[in-house]
């Protein structure tokens, strides 16, 4: 048993180490700041601005919802792109054809996602206290760390499914990619999701991080425990629903693929 | 123009049209991503209690970030595209040059961007009740048009740029929202400290976008907007004698190396 958990853990990180390499390794440096902080930067720059000239006077709401949201790009597009490339580049034959078992390749994929998610946030919010005055003075920074993991692993949840489809699509990439923009509307990130028509309200509280956002911002301003823990349980439960969806939708691919005796050719 | 140019820009747009519409995924790019901005500043607008959103900032911009994100993506990726499918090179050797493939391109996508301010023009008059009364049309149809030919001005400098310099899709990721910030596509450019709004004043768009809000809204003066279209035209001609410029040190580097695949 413990040589079998042993073995497992092994895969998974190896697999987590390699994956994570394999979607950052060819990049540059450059490439690798401007797709992590140039474009989130910039868009939330064009938000604030957004929100000046309609009479917001305080732009903190929008700096610290924008900078919530970052660890989605590494577990939305990440996580789905280290499952839809296998396809690209070929290798997802050889990767169903391995014996290896599914639980540690699949799972794995969003390890150091979750961690790049995070340490991305702590860099970006001494910028924002620098930038925007981002007072830090009563923050419960280590309810904050444990929301900003929860959020890096709840959306590397939609990543699992979203990676899936990538696996039965020629489409996949741009499916994230405007379902990553659909976020900035859907989540809390510029404005409190009361604010939405009802269904779009609705909508906002299935999806991961709309719970983890609004739990971030208590832990911000001072928030103990108690309070937000409705808010955490609920988050990690939509995490936990979506990464069991995307794990069972990859199960079903092979399956097919299997079956189908069609494996890249999906 | 000469019968047989007419056909080739024909033919040349169908090919590129043809390539862009093989996937309604694009199509995407067009119609939800300024549709989520437009979201966003609608959603801004009402929690700060305002009662009705200022629809040409706010939506008719979003159909320029529309049409500019489409150029900006399909500009810079056509080349990335090319070189990765080996069309390059067939493009580089064959008797039409590069640069007038680059051009008619461009102007594809920019005309199909028109799809996008179109929809939020729609979307303004239908959901929203935008009224047509008090805007100066032949200030907006001149501004429109300076608009288009900045942009074209752009995408032919960047498609040149990018197989000149050999930088990938994280150039177009850098400079879509950047562009969109400076210019003030949702927003005018007042809202912007003074040091960008500095900045701003190197992009063609800028001048010609804000003759057209002054158009839609009502309030130009023949001199304001003289004055921003001349900008626009003066600032565009520089994009585009950058790119005649570029393109040489294109076709160049393939005399020195011998290599068509060499950009």
């Amino acid at each position: 048993m413990i040589r079998l958990l042993r073995r497992y853990l092994r895969l998974y990180v190896l697999e987590a180490w390699f994956s994570y390499r394999a979607l950052f390794a060819w990049s540059t440096p450059f490439a690798y700041l401007a797709t992590k902080l140039g474009f989130p930067f910039f868009t939330m720059l064009l938000f604030v601005f957004m929100g000046k000239f309609v009479g917001i006077s305080d732009p903190l709401y929008i700096v610290i919802g924008n900078i919530l949201l970052l660890p989605s790009l590494n577990g939305l597009s990440g996580v789905s792109m280290t499952i839809g490339n296998e396809r690209q580049f070929g290798a997802l034959s050889y990767l169903l054809g391995s014996p290896a078992p599914r639980g540690p390749i699949f799972l794995g994929r969003a390890l150091f996602h979750i961690l790049d998610g995070l340490i991305t946030v702590m860099v970006a919010l001494p910028v924002a206290m620098l930038f925007f005055h981002l007072d830090l003075a009563q923050a419960n920074f280590a309810l904050l760390f444990f929301c900003v993991l929860l959020i890096a692993f709840s959306s590397s949840g939609m990543g699992f499914i979203l990676g899936s489809i990538s696996l039965v699509t020629r489409d996949g990439w741009m499916i994230t990619s405007t379902l990553a923009m659909a976020l900035y509307i859907l989540v809390g990130v510029n404005f409190p999701v009361d604010l939405l028509p009802g269904g779009l309200e609705l909508l906002s509280y299935c999806l991961p991080m709309t719970r983890g956002i609004m739990a971030a911002r208590q832990a911000l301003a001072g928030a103990a425990w108690v309070s937000v823990a409705p808010l955490i349980y609920g988050e990690a439960l939509v995490g936990a629903l979506y990464t069991l969806a995307g794990y069972n939708l990859f199960l079903f691919i092979e399956k097919r693929s299997m079956a189908l005796g069609s494996l890249d050719a999906l | 123009m000469r019968k047989w140019s007419l056909r080739l820009v024909w033919r040349q747009m169908d090919v590129q049209i043809r390539i862009r519409t093989l996937n309604w995924y694009t199509l995407l790019i067009f119609i939800l991503q300024p549709a989520i901005f437009s979201g966003v500043g609608i959603l801004l607008s009402r929690a700060a209690g305002n009662p009705v959103p200022n629809l040409v900032y706010t939506v008719i911009g979003g159909g320029i970030m529309g049409m500019w994100s489409g150029l900006v993506f399909t500009s810079t990726f056509d080349i990335t595209r090319d070189r990765r499918d080996g069309t390059l090179e067939l493009i580089v050797g064959s008797p039409t040059s590069l640069g007038m493939v680059e051009a008619i391109r461009t102007f594809t996508n920019v005309v199909a961007g028109l799809f996008s301010l179109g929809a939020a023009f729609l979307v303004a008059m239908l959901v929203f009740h935008y009224s047509l009364v008090g805007i100066d049309y032949v200030g907006a149809l001149v501004s429109l048009f300076l608009i288009m030919f900045a942009m074209w001005c752009i995408g032919v400098f960047l498609a040149n740029f990018i197989a000149w310099s050999r930088l990938t899709g994280a150039v177009a990721d850098l400079l879509e929202i950047p562009v969109a910030v400076l210019c003030g596509f949702m927003y005018p450019v007042s809202v912007l400290p003074g040091w960008m709004q500095a900045i701003s004043a190197f992009i063609p768009i800028r001048w010609a976008l804000q003759a057209l809000d002054a158009s839609l809204l009502g309030n130009s003066s023949p001199t304001l907007l003289l004055q921003n279209w001349t900008f626009a035209v003066l600032l565009s001609l520089l994009f585009w004698a950058l790119s005649r410029w570029l393109e040489g040190k294109v076709h160049d580097r393939i005399r020195i190396t011998g290599e068509l695949n060499s950009i």
